[in-house]
């Protein structure tokens, strides 16, 4: 939908917002690759059922952690949906051909997938944090978590690049973790920033995902206290 | 009329489940809100960078994506116990729904209404009619057939979800399903317009979601020929015809396995 969106924009006008084509069909298209990697996650259906249903009581007893259990079950199931996404990707490309523009430096490309990295992790630390309510409200897992979802789906920009935003609101929403999900990464791999400014955002999110886990360990340990297996 | 009493009931029982938890009904409802409004909020700033987007005005594509939302969010609330369906046959729970002297199809498609999705549309409705009383100002004749049109778009979608329940009798799977239906009706988002052939026809004729979301719209804003409102209509009519067919081929096929 919204690379016939922009097509259809780009269709009497070339240039918008400070984009051109090039860049806002590579920007369409790196969003589906990104939000495959960053977005999947199985944890996310299941987390909050193990803890209201009791079954969390399994993974006491097991010599790893279960938040790192699920981190390894999200990173094999990433991986999977990218050889999706990448066969996607290429049968796109194939029907649509579009010109497409990437930035020209190694250096930015390489953080541009690093920072990707990072960002399923802060991902990965927002869901289970927005999921640790079912330790409180066993009957609503899903609830917090939809809103969660809602605000992700259009404030980490995978339908539109954030800086079409006022500045102001792009100054604001850098200190939430949502841009550092989709639209910074791909920013970065679309020469949208300069290698400082770039530089800068991988910082930025390393803070960002250090505040986010330091967060929820503390509402796991103070969950895992107030948890009864109230399921069994 | 015994028809009509029962749905009412089922939305009564609905409604109370909804009302039983307060909060819950709030954060799901705010959350709807937040969601259809980023969404316009996005089309706004969109157009302080451009003047018209494939020919159509800011007013024009904002009405499109409310209309979208008038069709989608009603289609969702009425048939939202489709999404339940599978249950209902994996462990043969559907036996009991086909034992009593009630139709079943009417049964699976509006037993469960969500509330939730029905003071979202308010709002919605509310603002599509401020924004096309405002900026489109159409006339009577345009409204009775966009009206027309909307039952027309809930008629397929009633099609879509009776094709969903008897390929889920066969076999066991709806989520998927419609997963796929739900995927396919975003895209309408936009009007069907700015896709690009072949893509737009499939959207239009062989799955008909231009039809159900776009075609609206146009007859508000006078954009569509007498020739293709007719075509919506008979592919309104055929499309129900077809499922009801379906439906009726699949309940042969139900083995009530599990129970």
């Amino acid at each position: 939908m919204t690379y016939f969106l922009w097509h259809s924009v780009f269709s009497s006008n070339s240039n918008v917002f400070g984009y051109s084509k090039e860049q806002m069909m590579a920007y369409v298209f790196l969003v589906l690759l990104v939000t495959s990697f960053v977005m999947s996650a199985p944890s996310n259906d299941n987390v909050g059922g193990e803890i209201s249903n009791g079954t969390l009581n399994n993974f006491f007893v097991k010599p790893i952690s279960y938040l790192s259990y699920w981190l390894t079950r999200d990173w094999a199931s990433k991986l999977l949906n990218m050889l999706f996404a990448v066969f996607e990707f290429s049968l796109l490309w194939f029907l649509f051909k579009p010109q497409i523009y990437f930035s020209q430096s190694p250096t930015q490309l390489l953080l541009g997938i690093f920072l990707t990295i990072i960002s399923a992790l802060i991902y990965f630390v927002i869901t289970k944090l927005a999921i640790s309510v079912a330790f409180w409200t066993p009957e609503n897992t899903w609830g917090f978590m939809f809103i969660i979802l809602v605000f992700m789906d259009v404030l980490a920009g995978s339908i539109f690049p954030l800086d079409l935003l006022p500045k102001s609101v792009m100054t604001f929403l850098q200190f939430t973790p949502f841009p550092y999900m989709i639209y910074y990464p791909i920013a970065i791999l679309v020469g949208r920033v300069d290698l400082i400014t770039a530089l800068k955002i991988l910082l930025q999110s390393m803070a960002m995902l250090g505040f986010w886990y330091y967060v929820v360990m503390k509402v796991w340990k103070k969950g895992l206290k107030n948890y009864a297996a109230v399921g069994i | 009329m015994k028809t009509f009493r029962v749905i009412v009931r089922f939305s009564a029982n609905s409604l109370q489940q909804v009302l039983s938890n307060v909060p819950v009904f709030l954060l799901f409802f705010f959350s709807k809100l937040v969601r259809y409004g980023l969404f316009l909020l996005f089309l706004i700033l969109l157009f302080n960078g451009v003047s018209s987007v494939k020919g159509y005005s800011r007013e024009q594509m904002l009405l499109f994506y409310l209309i979208f939302n008038v069709i989608d969010t009603t289609a969702q609330m009425m048939f939202r116990e489709v999404y339940r369906f599978r249950s209902l046959i994996v462990t043969g729970g559907f036996d009991a729904v086909l034992t009593k002297p009630f139709s079943p199809i009417i049964r699976s498609l509006f037993g469960g209404p969500d509330f939730i999705d029905f003071g979202v549309l308010l709002i919605i409705v509310a603002t599509t009619i401020y924004v096309a009383n405002t900026y489109i100002h159409p006339s009577w004749l345009q409204i009775i057939l966009f009206l027309a049109m909307i039952i027309n778009s809930l008629l397929i979608a009633a099609a879509f979800h009776i094709l969903v329940l008897g390929i889920g009798i066969i076999t066991f799977s709806v989520d998927h399903l419609v997963m796929i239906f739900r995927d396919l009706t975003a895209l309408m988002r936009i009007p069907v317009d700015m896709f690009t052939n072949p893509i737009r026809s499939i959207l239009t004729f062989v799955i008909p979601v231009g039809i159900m979301f776009t075609y609206p719209a146009k007859v508000l804003f006078g954009l569509l020929s007498w020739q293709l409102v007719v075509v919506s209509f008979v592919f309104g009519g055929l499309s129900l015809y077809l499922s009801l067919k379906f439906w009726h081929y699949s309940l042969r096929q139900y083995q009530s396995a599990s129970s």
